[in-house]
C-alpha cells in the first residue's frame, strides 16, 4: 500500500527484526570483555526494572495499577534491547514507534530530536496491539549524540473511542476507535507541553487518569535517562552502544540454538473466533508453523477476510507480538526478551485478511484475534517442545478475555471510564504433571494481578456481591485447568453507569485443551435489571448467591428482568441496584480425563472444585455421596466401560473425514468466514 | 554492674552481643538449633558468661535487659507447624486468600523461578479451604452496613469450624478497617459461646485489630499469618523466658520488631517479629554512623546465602513504600524495608551455554548444606566462597577462627571443571571473574535500592556487615559509588549489635481516605476534624500501650507519616507530615506541598500533578521512647604502621590487573591498633571474617576499631569527583 503524505507509514512497521549493525555498534562490541558485558547487561536490566516499577507506582489507570506495563531501553536505531515487563508483546512492538520517530523526525527541521524531548503515541498501527496501549519514549544523548531511547508502554485503557474503557466492540471504522495518535512530540526542554496535554486530555472521558499515566511514563523515563547517563559517564558511548547491540546479538544466537533443538516439522493449528464485534459468527485464523533447522515460518494463508465495518481486525505485527508472549513466557523463558528473538521467525500474512488490517478498518477488538492466535502458539508449541522438555508442553491459560468496561461519574463526582482488573484472574492451563493454578493471572500480562475488591470499590461506584472461584470454568483432563473467577457487580452510590463487556467464547470455546484435555467451557454475561438483590442483601437473606454457580443456576429469589449476553456485551446503561454477573475463564485441560487420579477428583469434590456431575460423567468416578469415600473398583469398571464405548464409536479416518466434510455450519454463522471450508476472501 | 544482652538468630548461626555498664563488650556465635532455638540461645548465654568470667547464673542475674531478634514465627511458617485455624469471612469472598490477587504464586518466589511460567505454583495455604466459612454481612466503602450480621448465622458457621477441629479463629471481613463493628460482633459471639473458662476457648484474631488498613488481601493475610504464628511464638518464648528465669534473669524479654523498635514479648504482635534481625542491623548502622555525624547510611550484610540492603536518610529509619512478603505471604505491616537478594558466599557460578557461554553467578545458592565445594560436604558447584579461597583471600586453616577447615583443591577442581574449561580460561582467571560478577551484581543492586528512593548514593557511607561483608566490600563499593566503607568489629554479629541500639518504638496505623485537595473544585479540604480524629485515636492507643510498658507521656516522641497519592493512583507515597494537628486549609496545603516536594525530588518535577487532586489514604503514627546507650570510648591513635604482632606473614593472592599471583601481606585484626593504615593489596584475618583490601584501597582502623575502607580515587578533588 502506498504511503500518502500524512497517512500511515506501511514501511516502518515492517522493520521488526534488528536493524543492520552499524559500524559503531560493531566497533563498540569489539571493545567489550565478557565479564564487562555481563555486568552491563545486569545494569541495563536493573534500569529497566526500576523504570517499570516507577511507572506502575505513579500511574492511575486500571492497567497501570495492576501491572499492565512495559519499560524498555532501545538502541539509537530503535531496536528494543532490554525490557522489563510481563507483557511480552512489547518486546517486539515497542520499537516501531521509536523507529518511526527516527525515520520521520530525526532530520525534520520542525521537530528534530533534542535532549529533554518526549514523544507519545497510542495508534495501534505503530504500537501494534490496540489503542488502549499508550507509550512514551525519550531520546538519550551523550554530549549531543543520540545513544538510545528509553520509554514505557502501558495499557491506559480509555482513549475516547465510541465505547468507554478502551475496548470498543461497536466501532465501525478506525474513526470510531477514539484517539489514535501516531508518535508526536509532547514535551521539550524537560517540560511537557500544556497545549498538547490539553488536546490529549480533551479526547478522553477521564482526562486525569490519562495525564497521570503520561506523567508516570515520563517520570520513569527521566530516571532511566539519568541512570544511562551515569553509565555513559563511566563507560563511554562506544561501550554503551556496542553493549546494547551485543544484547540483541546474543539473544538472537541463543534463540536460534534453542529453536534448533526442536523437531523439524509442519504444525497446523486453525483457530476459531465466535464473535465479530457484538455479533455471533465464526471466523478463522489458519496458523501453519513450519519449523526447520533454527527457524520458524508462520503462514496464515486461509484465514478469514478483513471486516470492513467491524472492530475485530488486527495489524499483522500485533499477531507477531503475541507470538512473543508465548515465546518469552514459555519457550524462551530463560532468554532475554528483545526483538533479536524475531531473527528466528519468518512470516507470511495474506492480503485482505482480518489479521493483516489495512486502510480505515477498526481494530478496536484487535486483542481478540491476537489472543486467539496465541492459543495456536500454545497448541503448536506443546507439540513442538514435547520431545525436548515435556514438562513445558503445557495447556493454555484462558485466552478469551471476559471483562466489563464502563463509564460514568463515580461516587466522588469524578468522571471515569475504564475496565476491571479481574481479567487478570484467569486459570492457568494444566501441566503434564500437575493441575493448572486456580486464578493464576493473565497469560499475556503475567506480572499483572486482579487487585482487591476494596481498592476497586473505593473509587468505582460498584458493590461486589461476590468474588470467588468459578468452579465450572476450567477444562477437565488427566490434569485439570486452573479455575477462573466469578463475580457480580451492583452499581451503587450513583444513579447509574454505562457498562458493557468484551470477550469471546460464548458459543465456541475460546480455549481448547491439549493431548485429549477438555476445552474451557463457554462463558457468558448475565444481567438482572430492576433486581431486588440489594433488598435481599439488606435482609441478610441466605438466598443471596455467593458464587457464579449459584448465580447462574438461580434460585428464584432474585426478581427483575434477567438477560443473558455474549461475553462481548454492547455498552448499555445500568441503574443503581441492577446486577451484572461476570465469569473469568479457567485454564484448559491436559490429557484424558479418564486417566485422572480418582483421589484427585474426590479431593476436588471436597474442596468444591469439581461438580458431582462432572465427577460422575466426565471423570467416571464412583464415590459415596455422604462421606465422599472413593470406590476404586467401581470407578475402574466405569472407566473401562467408557473406554469400550469410545472404541465402539471409533471409525476409520477416511470414513470420519467423509462424514465430517458433509457438515457445514448455517450460513449466518459463517457469513464473515470467507469461503467454506477453506476460508479466503471472496 | 548490669549486662545488656542482644541475640540475633540467623539461618546458620545465632549471634550474641553483650555489653556491661562500663562498655565492656563481648560477642559470641553459636550454631542455630532450629529444632529448639532456646538450646542455641542458652548455649550462647553460657559462652558470654564464660567470656566475662562469671558463672551462668551470676551472669543472668546481673543481666538487666535481653533484646531478642527471633525467627521462631518465621520458622513456624516455613515448616507449616502452626495450628489449624478457622477463617471467618464475608460470604461471597471465601476464596479471597486463595485467589491471592491472582499472582500470589509470585510472592516470595525468586525472580528466575517466576519467569518459568510452565511451573508456577501457589503456596500451600495456611488455612485449608474446608476451614473457611462465609457469614452473611457486608459493609460498603463508606463504612455503612448494607447487609446486617445475624447472630444465628455466625453461630451456625462457627459450629462448622469447631466440628472440623479449629484451634483458633481469624475474622476477616470486607471494609472492616473502615467499620470494625461486624468483626467485633463476631468476636463477642465467639467469646460468649466459648468463654475463657471453657476448654473449648480459642484465640480470636480480628483483621481490623492486627491491620486496620485498606486492601483485603494483605489485611487478611497479615491477620492469618499473625494468628498462625501467635500460639507457637507464645509457647516457645514462654519456655525461653522460663529458662531465663530459672537461670536467674528477672526482667522481661524484649522482642525486636521489624518496625525498628522493640517491646516486651508479652505486648508484641507476632507478625512484627519477622525479619527483625536485618532491621536491627540497619539500626545498628544508623547508631554507629551517628558517631561520625553520618545522616545518610547504606547498610549491607553479606552472609552465606543472601545479601541484605537497607537505607537510612536524615539520620533516622524511614519507612519507604514496599510490600513486606513473609514467607510467601504478602502483608501490609509497617515494617522497615531491608531488601534481601540471592547473593552470598554460597551463590553458584555457572556458564549459560545458550547465551554464548556467558558466566553467571546465582541466583541458585549452595546454602550452608552442602555449601561451597571447599566445605567438603558434597558441594559440586563452584561458589563465590570457592572463588575467594582459590584467589588466596581466605585462609583455609583459619576460616571462622579455625572452626571450619576449607579444602582449596576441591574449590579449584569445581571451578576448573564447570567454569574454566568451558570458557577456555585458567582457574585463577575464572575465580576473578566469578568474584567480579557477584560484586557487580551486589553493587548494582545496592545502587538501585538507593536511587529508586530518589537518593544519590554518592552522598552516603556504606556499612559492610556480615561474615562476608568485609571480604567483598572493596569489590562491590565502586558499583555503588560511595567513597567510604565502614566495617565494624561487630560486623559478624551486627544484627545483635543493632538490637542493642534500638529504642522502644512502635508504629500505629489506620487507613482513612481523605481528599485534602479536590480535583472537582480545586480546593483544599476543611475537614480538620476528620484528620485530627484519626491522629487522636492513634495517639490514645499508643499512649495507653506505652504506659503499660512503664513509660510516661513526656518520654514519648511522636512522628506522623501519611500515605498519599494524586487522584486515582494506586500506589502510595509516604511523607512525614509537617503537622500532627490541622486546623483547616492552611495546614492541608502544607501537607500537600510536602507531598509534591517529595514527589518532585523523587520522580522529577515533570511528574507532579497537584491539579489532579491529592488524597491521604493511610495514617502512621510512630511513638518512640529514647534509649540511653553507652557511648564507646574513642581509643588513642597509635600511628599508621601496624605493630609487628599484627603481621601474620604473607600468602599468594590473585588481584585483577596485577597479572599472576602476588605475595600479599596478612594481618591479624585483633592485634591491629587504632590509627594503623594498610594499603591494598592486603588481607586482615579476624575471628569471624576476612578483610580483603584490594589494590587501590586503603584500610584504616579508627578510634572505635571500625575499619574504614577508602578507594584511592576518593582522595581526588571534589570537582573531579562530580565529573566521575
Amino acid at each position: 500500500m502506498s504511503r500518502l503524505a500524512y497517512g500511515r507509514d506501511y514501511e516502518v512497521v515492517q522493520w521488526l527484526r534488528p536493524e543492520p549493525m552499524t559500524v559503531e555498534e560493531a566497533a563498540g562490541q569489539q571493545k567489550i570483555e565478557d565479564v564487562d558485558f555481563e555486568i552491563f547487561r545486569h545494569k541495563m536490566n536493573m534500569i529497566a526494572q526500576e523504570g517499570k516499577e516507577t511507572t506502575m507506582k505513579l500511574g492511575a489507570s486500571t492497567g497501570m495499577r495492576w501491572g499492565d506495563v512495559a519499560f524498555a531501553i532501545y538502541t539509537a536505531q530503535g531496536d528494543l534491547a532490554v525490557v522489563a515487563t510481563g507483557i511480552w508483546f512489547h518486546a517486539v512492538l515497542g520499537q516501531i514507534p521509536v523507529k518511526y520517530i527516527l525515520k520521520h523526525f530525526a532530520d525534520e527541521p520542525s521537530v528534530r530530536l533534542k535532549e529533554g524531548d518526549s514523544f507519545f503515541w497510542n495508534d495501534p498501527f505503530y504500537g501494534g496491539v490496540h489503542g488502549a496501549d499508550m507509550g512514551l519514549a525519550v531520546p538519550v544523548f551523550d554530549q549531543g549524540k543520540l545513544v538510545c531511547f528509553v520509554g514505557a508502554v502501558v495499557h491506559t485503557g480509555e482513549n475516547g473511542a465510541t465505547d468507554p474503557g478502551g475496548m470498543s466492540n461497536t466501532a465501525r471504522s478506525r474513526y470510531d476507535d477514539g484517539l489514535l495518535c501516531p508518535p508526536i512530540k509532547v514535551g521539550e526542554r524537560y517540560t511537557l507541553r500544556e497545549d498538547i496535554l490539553t488536546m490529549i486530555g480533551s479526547h478522553v472521558r477521564d482526562p486525569r487518569t490519562m495525564i497521570l499515566d503520561i506523567k508516570a511514563r515520563l517520570a520513569a523515563s527521566r530516571i532511566a535517562e539519568r541512570r544511562i547517563q551515569e553509565v555513559l559517564g563511566d563507560k563511554g558511548p562506544e561501550f554503551f552502544i556496542g553493549g546494547l547491540r551485543r544484547i540483541l546479538s546474543v539473544t538472537a544466537e541463543a534463540a536460534k540454538k534453542k529453536v534448533a533443538l526442536l523437531s523439524d516439522g509442519v504444525y497446523r493449528q486453525p483457530r476459531f473466533l465466535d464473535t465479530v464485534g457484538t455479533e455471533s459468527a465464526l471466523v478463522k485464523i489458519n496458523l501453519t508453523i513450519t519449523k526447520k533447522d533454527d527457524g520458524f515460518k508462520f503462514d496464515f494463508e486461509g484465514s478469514s477476510p478483513m471486516f470492513p465495518d467491524k472492530p475485530l481486525n488486527t495489524y499483522f505485527h500485533g499477531i507477531l507480538g503475541l507470538a512473543m508472549v508465548y515465546f518469552c513466557g514459555w519457550f524462551f523463558y530463560d532468554l532475554p526478551a528483545n526483538n533479536g528473538l524475531l531473527e528466528t521467525i519468518e512470516w507470511h500474512f495474506p492480503e485482505d485478511s482480518f489479521i493483516n488490517a489495512k486502510g480505515e478498518v477498526s481494530t478496536g477488538l484487535a486483542p481478540f484475534p491476537q489472543t486467539a492466535f496465541t492459543l495456536g502458539m500454545f497448541l503448536c508449541g506443546a507439540r513442538m517442545s514435547y520431545g525436548l522438555d515435556p514438562l513445558r508442553a503445557v495447556a493454555a491459560w484462558y485466552t478469551g478475555f471476559g471483562a466489563p468496561m464502563f463509564g460514568g461519574i463515580n461516587q466522588w463526582g469524578e468522571p471515569m471510564a475504564d475496565t476491571f482488573a479481574e481479567l487478570n484472574a484467569t486459570g492457568c492451563g494444566a501441566r503434564p504433571d500437575m493441575d493448572g493454578v486456580d486464578c493464576a493471572g493473565s497469560y499475556f500480562a503475567t506480572m499483572s494481578d486482579c487487585g482487591d475488591v476494596e481498592s476497586t470499590e473505593e473509587d468505582r461506584p460498584f458493590l461486589y456481591l461476590f468474588r470467588n472461584y468459578f468452579r465450572g470454568s476450567y477444562g477437565h483432563g488427566k490434569y485439570r485447568g486452573g479455575a477462573g473467577l466469578g463475580y457480580c457487580l451492583i452499581p451503587s452510590h450513583v444513579p447509574g453507569v454505562v457498562l458493557g463487556a468484551f470477550g469471546y467464547g460464548s458459543k465456541f470455546p475460546a480455549t481448547v485443551g491439549i493431548f485429549g484435555g477438555y476445552a474451557v467451557p463457554p462463558t457468558f454475561v448475565q444481567t438482572v435489571r430492576g433486581s431486588n438483590m440489594k433488598e435481599l442483601l439488606a435482609q441478610g437473606s441466605p438466598a443471596v448467591p455467593v458464587n457464579a454457580e449459584q448465580a447462574f443456576q438461580g434460585n428464584g429469589a432474585e426478581t427483575g428482568r434477567r438477560e443473558f449476553h455474549h461475553s462481548s456485551m454492547r455498552i448499555q446503561p445500568f441503574q443503581n441496584g441492577d446486577t451484572v454477573y461476570l465469569p473469568v475463564g479457567g485454564g484448559a485441560g491436559y490429557g484424558d480425563a479418564l486417566e485422572r487420579d480418582p483421589e484427585a477428583v474426590v479431593a476436588d469434590l471436597r474442596d468444591g472444585m469439581v461438580t458431582p456431575w462432572a465427577a460422575r460423567n466426565i471423570y467416571r468416578v464412583v464415590y459415596d455421596d455422604e462421606t465422599l469415600r472413593l470406590d476404586r473398583e467401581k470407578t475402574q469398571a466405569l472407566r473401562e466401560g467408557a473406554r469400550a464405548r469410545r472404541k465402539q464409536r471409533g471409525k476409520p479416518y477416511g470414513e470420519f473425514e467423509k462424514e465430517w466434510l458433509k457438515l457445514r455450519p448455517r450460513d449466518e454463522v459463517i457469513k464473515y468466514y470467507g469461503t467454506y471450508p477453506v476460508s479466503r476472501a471472496t | 554492674m548490669g549486662f545488656n544482652v542482644n541475640i540475633d538468630i540467623g539461618g546458620t548461626f545465632t549471634d550474641f552481643f553483650a555489653i556491661r555498664d562500663g562498655g565492656d563488650v563481648r560477642i559470641a556465635k553459636t550454631p542455630s538449633t532450629h529444632y529448639d532455638l532456646s538450646v542455641g540461645f542458652m548455649k550462647g548465654m553460657q559462652e558470654l558468661a564464660r567470656a566475662y568470667g562469671l558463672p551462668a547464673s551470676a551472669f543472668l542475674s546481673q543481666t538487666e535487659a535481653v533484646h531478642y531478634c527471633t525467627t521462631v514465627g518465621t520458622n513456624a511458617l516455613i515448616e507449616r507447624t502452626g495450628p489449624k485455624l478457622g477463617l471467618i469471612t464475608t460470604a461471597g469472598f471465601e476464596d479471597t486468600v486463595f485467589i491471592g490477587r491472582a499472582r500470589s504464586w509470585a510472592d516470595g518466589g525468586g525472580a528466575e523461578a517466576n519467569k518459568d511460567l510452565s511451573r508456577i505454583q501457589k503456596p500451600i495455604p495456611l488455612v485449608s479451604r474446608d476451614m473457611v466459612v462465609g457469614i452473611r454481612e457486608r459493609i460498603d466503602c463508606f463504612g455503612k452496613v448494607v447487609c446486617p450480621l445475624r447472630r444465628e448465622d455466625v453461630i451456625e458457621k462457627l459450629q462448622v469450624l469447631v466440628d472440623r477441629g479449629a484451634m483458633g479463629f481469624v475474622v476477616c471481613l470486607l471494609w472492616s478497617f473502615a467499620n470494625p463493628g461486624h468483626e467485633r460482633m463476631v468476636k463477642a459471639i465467639i467469646e460468649e459461646e466459648y468463654p475463657e473458662d471453657y476448654l473449648g476457648s480459642m484465640p480470636v484474631t480480628l483483621s481490623s485489630d492486627v491491620s486496620p488498613k485498606a486492601g483485603e488481601y494483605t489485611r487478611f493475610t497479615t491477620a492469618i499469618v499473625n494468628a498462625y504464628i501467635h500460639g507457637i511464638m507464645g509457647e516457645q518464648l514462654g519456655h525461653l523466658v522460663n529458662e531465663l528465669r530459672d537461670g536467674g534473669y528477672k526482667r522481661p524479654l524484649l522482642l525486636v520488631h521489624n518496625t525498628g523498635g522493640m517491646k516486651k514479648a508479652s505486648r508484641t504482635r507476632a507478625v512484627l517479629t519477622h525479619n527483625a534481625g536485618p532491621v536491627a542491623g540497619l539500626h545498628g548502622s544508623l547508631t554507629d554512623g551517628a558517631r561520625y555525624g553520618q545522616q545518610n547510611v547504606i547498610f549491607t550484610d553479606m552472609g552465606g546465602t543472601s545479601f541484605d540492603i537497607g537505607v537510612i536518610t536524615g539520620g533516622r529509619l524511614s519507612t519507604y513504600d514496599f510490600i513486606p512478603v513473609i514467607d510467601r505471604w504478602r502483608t501490609n505491616i509497617p515494617a522497615i524495608e531491608v531488601k534481601s537478594i540471592g547473593a552470598g558466599g554460597g551463590s553458584i557460578a555457572w556458564v549459560n551455554e545458550f547465551l554464548g557461554g556467558s558466566l553467571e553467578v546465582g541466583p541458585r545458592s549452595a546454602g550452608s548444606m552442602p555449601g561451597p565445594a571447599c566445605y567438603d560436604k558434597g558441594g559440586q558447584d563452584p561458589t563465590v566462597t570457592d572463588a575467594d579461597l582459590v584467589l588466596g583471600y581466605l585462609n583455609p586453616d583459619n576460616y571462622l577462627g579455625g572452626k571450619m577447615l576449607l579444602d582449596p583443591d576441591l574449590s579449584a577442581q569445581v571451578i576448573e571443571k564447570k567454569i574454566a574449561k568451558p570458557l577456555g580460561i585458567d582457574v585463577d582467571e575464572a575465580a576473578l571473574r566469578i568474584r567480579r560478577i557477584v560484586d557487580a551484581k551486589m553493587g548494582q543492586e545496592v545502587f538501585s535500592e538507593v536511587v529508586v528512593k530518589g537518593l544519590d548514593p554518592r552522598r552516603f557511607v556504606l556499612y559492610a556487615c556480615g561474615g562476608a561483608g568485609p571480604t567483598h566490600a572493596c569489590g562491590f563499593a565502586p558499583y555503588v559509588g560511595v567513597k567510604r566503607v565502614i566495617t565494624s568489629p561487630f560486623s559478624p554479629v551486627f544484627g545483635a549489635f543493632g538490637a542493642y541500639t534500638l529504642p522502644v518504638r512502635q508504629v500505629w496505623e489506620k487507613s482513612k481516605a481523605m481528599k485534602i485537595f479536590r480535583w472537582a473544585d480545586q480546593a483544599y479540604s476543611e475537614d480538620a476534624e476528620g484528620f485530627n480524629a484519626v491522629v487522636h485515636e492513634l495517639k490514645d492507643v499508643a499512649l495507653r500501650d506505652l504506659r503499660l510498658e512503664g513509660f510516661s507521656e513526656d518520654q514519648v516522641e511522636f512522628r506522623l507519616e501519611l500515605e498519599m497519592r494524586y487522584g486515582m493512583q494506586y500506589n502510595l507515597t509516604k511523607v512525614v507530615s509537617p503537622h500532627l494537628t490541622v486546623y483547616g486549609p492552611t495546614e492541608f496545603k502544607d501537607i500537600c506541598d510536602r507531598f509534591t516536594e517529595q514527589y518532585s525530588a523523587t520522580y522529577s518535577p515533570e511528574a507532579t500533578f497537584p491539579r489532579g487532586g491529592i488524597n491521604i489514604e493511610c495514617f502512621y503514627l510512630t511513638a518512640s521512647v529514647k534509649s540511653r546507650l553507652h557511648e564507646p570510648e574513642a581509643l588513642p591513635l597509635r600511628g599508621p604502621s601496624p605493630p609487628d604482632a599484627a603481621r601474620a606473614g604473607s600468602r599468594k593472592a590473585h588481584w585483577a590487573g596485577l597479572g599472576g599471583p602476588s605475595e600479599t601481606p596478612v594481618f591479624v585484626f585483633e592485634a591491629l591498633e587504632p590509627g594503623n593504615t594498610l594499603t591494598g593489596p592486603a588481607l586482615v584475618e579476624a575471628r569471624d571474617t576476612t578483610y580483603v583490601i584490594q589494590p587501590g584501597w586503603r584500610f584504616t582502623l579508627d578510634p572505635y576499631r571500625n575499619g574504614i575502607l577508602e578507594p584511592a580515587w576518593a582522595a581526588v578533588r571534589p570537582e573531579e569527583e562530580e565529573k566521575r
